[in-house]
């Protein structure tokens, strides 16, 4: 009997723990309160949002998309600041590389973000809640900026969007003018401006990172609505275009929010010295290294070995080359240089390389340059430049001609024939044979970072990129995927031009006020930290061109310059089967000296940008997805 | 056993045969769409380039009424023809170096509409009538230097009255290249002229007898040239219009 008892008692307790639910959710899967209910978990949240953000920086060229490891077509060489060897002619993004699915992928991310964190807003504090909204209305604000620049107007989702779901018509959506989606843009700009704090963690946006991108922002749309020929009409919506009438406010809107920056970020000047080049060279090359630089308004940090990029390996000049074998991707093109100030110039505006048909004879390759403004040097290494402890050695060839009289020019001006090869030496690759000069010393026909004629992995453009290349790093670290510098998305001098280019462009539409003065402000405190001399009175910015060439200068090789070429609309007529020009250095032998041909590009490579691509290509696997996704025109 | 390895093989090989039956038996495309676009002032068809110049574009109605358009490029001499074509009702219009056949307003409501809905079934010839931007003519023959370049003779006039359409023009080239393939997409640039112009400078050009010589030096001997003039206005993609092609032997 007590048996029977024990066994039924057995049986009963085996029945109550069956009780247990079995319907719970997965424990091997983080949960949104896991995430949402503690700040480290909206740090992780956070930190994936803006390891997306589609920013055009060291890991991005047009060939390959953003966050690609191998950068050998640069951005640089497509816009005419520079030459690359890779890089054949003028293009735009590879469509096949679109960021199209992508943004719209983070955009859900952010949109699932603001629908669920008030849930957990009992855990947080009302201010740290509305500063991560804030937060991430930035980041929402920063991915449409990055489709409404390449697309021109597109589809507005601000929700999470539900599949599968009912309502199928609703997740059909048609783009929206190009004018609301700029204004969407603003509206989530201006939210996270009223509602982030004034610091937040390196790498994050703070109120002012929203305010210098809505700066960025309000000028694209202002100048798209002042310089856009291009109208796409999809039922009723302008998706490609902006009224003219709506110029002045975008520009207004541009010049407030640069305003607001004021007072809080600065030009970097830690090193900086009033007359002294030494210093404002250096102050320059400091800038893109010193972390806690009062310019830097939104960065992107990088740290080897778990986040890394190449940008040493591949644009090290060539006798810096590191163990993969790249160097000299990015050459600044002469186009570029001639932009500086404090070069000997002729009549036209073009570098001064001879003087009554015969070349200027120089002791050393560096004394062509010996006045130029120190951000040149910062910018871009110069034949004979010191980097690293070396003195970077380019050289086209060695002239052997007869000196007497002066030596006249290889070749008649304009000319894009091939140079003659009597009297002159040169080298096809690295391997060189010396050359014995007159004197008896021997001589490598071409430079250690080239020219050579045979191999591009050299300064082919004569001049090589300085800008972002660590100045210390020893070479056996000069490798792919070993450089960590970060990646500066804004700095404030930005701001202050897009401040003086919108202040020039209302003044030019008539809007009364003290714009071109604070135009000359702002310019005249980037060209003093520059170096450069500073614009003295209106007579100097008659044409908006001395604010965009300023812009040029500053912002070259900062991945910045395509989408201005491409908003003021001037890249079709810059880019018109257009050859870039190079300097070749030269030694004559015979002299002992050295000189300079202007030339245009050796390799013959014209640059047309077709008209088109001022709204791009969207991709055909978007269009057919979708019912009313109309492409832009002419695809 | 040996007769069974052959049975199975007979087998397979009977299985495999049945497999080849054919089912995607869908007839092929085989209609064809074919036509000019015509200069509606001259009568002439409108030159222009392959790839990036006049297309045809065919909206098919038939089963959608927001069709995803499907394009036909033209040839160079402004005539197309597609041979591979389904069934079906179609909205046909062009875009090119001319007048746009659909406008709209900045609503949205489309105020020109000059598309032809045209039933596709056997062949079928559609051409449309145009105002160019543009009409560029050849004045006289061009003529080989002694120094060996080409020299040519030209007249730009407007093709069109209305004034939305006469944007100034930026940019006119001499396309020089050596096979008929000539124009903006086909050119040898060491030869070929570009003339670019600021603001409004080319308008005194227009209707004038203009002469332009090729640049680059003498051009290679005892070969022939084939070269065209284009030039385009600055409205919305910037199509070139062109001049019809000139064959110019140089002995």
């Amino acid at each position: 009997m007590k048996k029977t008892i024990y066994t039924a008692l057995c049986f009963l307790i085996c029945w109550t723990t069956a009780c247990k639910k079995l319907d719970v959710p997965p424990i091997n899967i983080i949960q949104d309160k896991d995430v949402l209910s503690n700040a480290g978990g909206v740090q992780a949240y956070m930190a994936r949002l803006y390891a997306q953000l589609p920013i055009e920086d060291f890991r991005y060229s047009p060939e390959r998309g953003l966050n690609f490891f191998w950068i050998i077509s640069p951005f640089p060489a497509v816009t005419g600041e520079a030459l690359s060897r890779d890089q054949r002619g003028a293009m735009q993004e590879n469509v096949n590389e679109s960021p199209w699915a992508d943004c719209y992928r983070l955009v859900r991310d952010v949109d699932y973000f603001l629908e669920n964190i008030d849930q957990y807003s009992s855990d947080f504090s009302e201010a740290q809640v509305n500063g991560w909204k804030g937060e991430a209305r930035f980041i929402r604000a920063a991915t449409y900026f990055a489709l409404v620049k390449r697309y021109g107007g597109v589809p507005l989702v601000d929700k999470v969007l539900q599949y599968p779901s009912n309502d199928l018509e609703g997740l059909n959506m048609a783009r929206a003018s190009e004018e609301a989606s700029y204004d969407f843009i603003a509206a989530d700009l201006d939210y996270a401006y009223q509602n982030m704090s004034e610091t937040n963690q390196a790498g994050r946006a703070n109120k002012y990172a929203a305010a210098g991108f809505k700066s960025r922002v309000m000028l694209f749309a202002g100048s798209i609505a002042k310089y856009n020929n291009i109208t796409l009409i999809d039922g009723g919506a302008r998706i490609c275009g902006i009224p003219s009438s709506k110029a002045v406010t975008y520009f207004k809107a541009a010049c407030d929010a640069a305003k607001l920056l004021d007072g809080k970020y600065s030009l970097y000047k830690k090193t900086w010295a009033a007359g002294d080049k030494e210093a404002q060279y250096q102050n320059f090359v400091n800038l893109f290294f010193d972390a806690s630089s009062p310019e830097n308004i939104f960065v992107k940090q990088y740290h080897y070995p778990e986040s890394v990029h190449g940008y040493d390996a591949y644009n090290v000049p060539r006798q810096l080359m590191g163990a993969n074998g790249y160097s000299a991707e990015v050459n600044p093109t002469l186009d570029y240089v001639e932009l500086l100030d404090g070069l000997p110039k002729n009549s036209d505006g073009t570098l001064k390389t001879t003087t009554a048909g015969k070349y200027d004879l120089y002791t050393n390759t560096m004394d062509l340059f010996a006045n130029a403004e120190p951000r040149l040097r910062a910018t871009v290494v110069l034949p004979g430049d010191q980097l690293k402890g070396q003195s970077i050695e380019i050289r086209r060839g060695i002239y052997t001609g007869s000196s007497a009289g002066g030596i006249t020019p290889l070749l008649p001006a304009g000319s894009t024939a091939n140079y003659p090869t009597a009297d002159i030496v040169q080298s096809s690759n690295a391997n060189q044979t010396p050359y014995k000069l007159p004197d008896g010393t021997t001589m490598n026909p071409a430079g250690l970072s080239g020219i050579f004629t045979g191999d591009g992995t050299c300064a082919i453009s004569g001049f090589s990129i300085r800008k972002w290349l660590v100045p210390d790093k020893p070479t056996s670290e000069v490798l792919e995927n070993r450089s960590d510098q970060t990646w500066i998305e804004m700095r404030y001098a930005e701001v202050l031009l897009n401040y003086a280019e919108a202040a020039w462009e209302l003044n030019s539409l008539g809007q009364n006020g003290t714009y071109l003065s604070d135009a000359m402000t702002a310019i005249n405190q980037i060209r003093e930290r520059a170096g450069a001399t500073s614009l003295t009175g209106a007579g100097d910015l008659l044409s908006v061109d001395a604010i965009r060439k300023e812009r040029r200068k500053e912002l070259g090789f900062e991945n910045k310059i395509w989408w201005d070429m491409r908003r003021w609309r001037t890249a079709d007529k810059e880019q018109n089967a257009t050859l870039y020009r190079v300097l070749m250095p030269f030694y004559a032998a015979n002299d002992k000296k050295y000189f300079f041909d202007a030339r245009t590009d050796e390799r013959n490579v014209r640059y047309t940008f077709d008209v088109r691509w001022y709204y791009e290509q969207i991709p055909n696997g978007e269009i057919q997805k979708s019912q009313k996704l109309v492409q832009n025109p002419g695809y | 056993m040996k007769n069974r390895i052959y049975t199975i093989a007979a087998c397979a090989i009977a299985l495999l045969a049945a497999s080849c039956s054919k089912l995607d038996n869908y007839e092929d495309p085989k209609e064809t769409l074919k036509g000019s676009v015509i200069d509606a002032g001259t009568g002439k068809t409108v030159q222009t380039e392959q790839g990036s110049g006049t297309r045809i574009k065919l909206l098919e109605i038939s089963w959608s009424d927001n069709p995803t358009p499907f394009y036909i490029a033209s040839m160079q001499d402004g005539t197309y023809n597609y041979t591979k074509l389904f069934k079906g009702t179609n909205k046909i219009s062009a875009e090119g170096p001319f007048v746009p056949l659909v406008q709209t307003d900045n609503t949205g409501a489309t105020v020109v509409d000059k598309s032809q809905t045209v039933e596709i079934n056997g062949t079928k010839t559609v051409d449309f009538q145009v105002e160019p931007f543009l009409r560029i003519e050849w004045v006289g023959e061009p003529t080989v230097n002694s120094d060996g370049t080409i020299t040519a003779s030209y007249k730009i006039t407007r093709g069109t009255n209305d004034p939305n359409f006469q944007q100034n023009v930026t940019d006119l080239r001499l396309f020089v290249n050596s096979n008929k393939y000539v124009g903006n997409n086909n050119f040898d640039d060491r030869y070929s002229t570009q003339v670019n112009f600021n603001g409004s400078e080319a308008n005194a050009t227009l209707n004038q007898t203009v002469t332009i010589t090729t640049k680059g030096g003498p051009l290679p001997k005892t070969r022939q040239y084939f070269i065209r003039v284009g030039a385009r206005i600055d409205y919305g993609l910037k199509y070139y219009n062109y001049s019809d092609v000139k064959t110019v032997t140089v002995p």
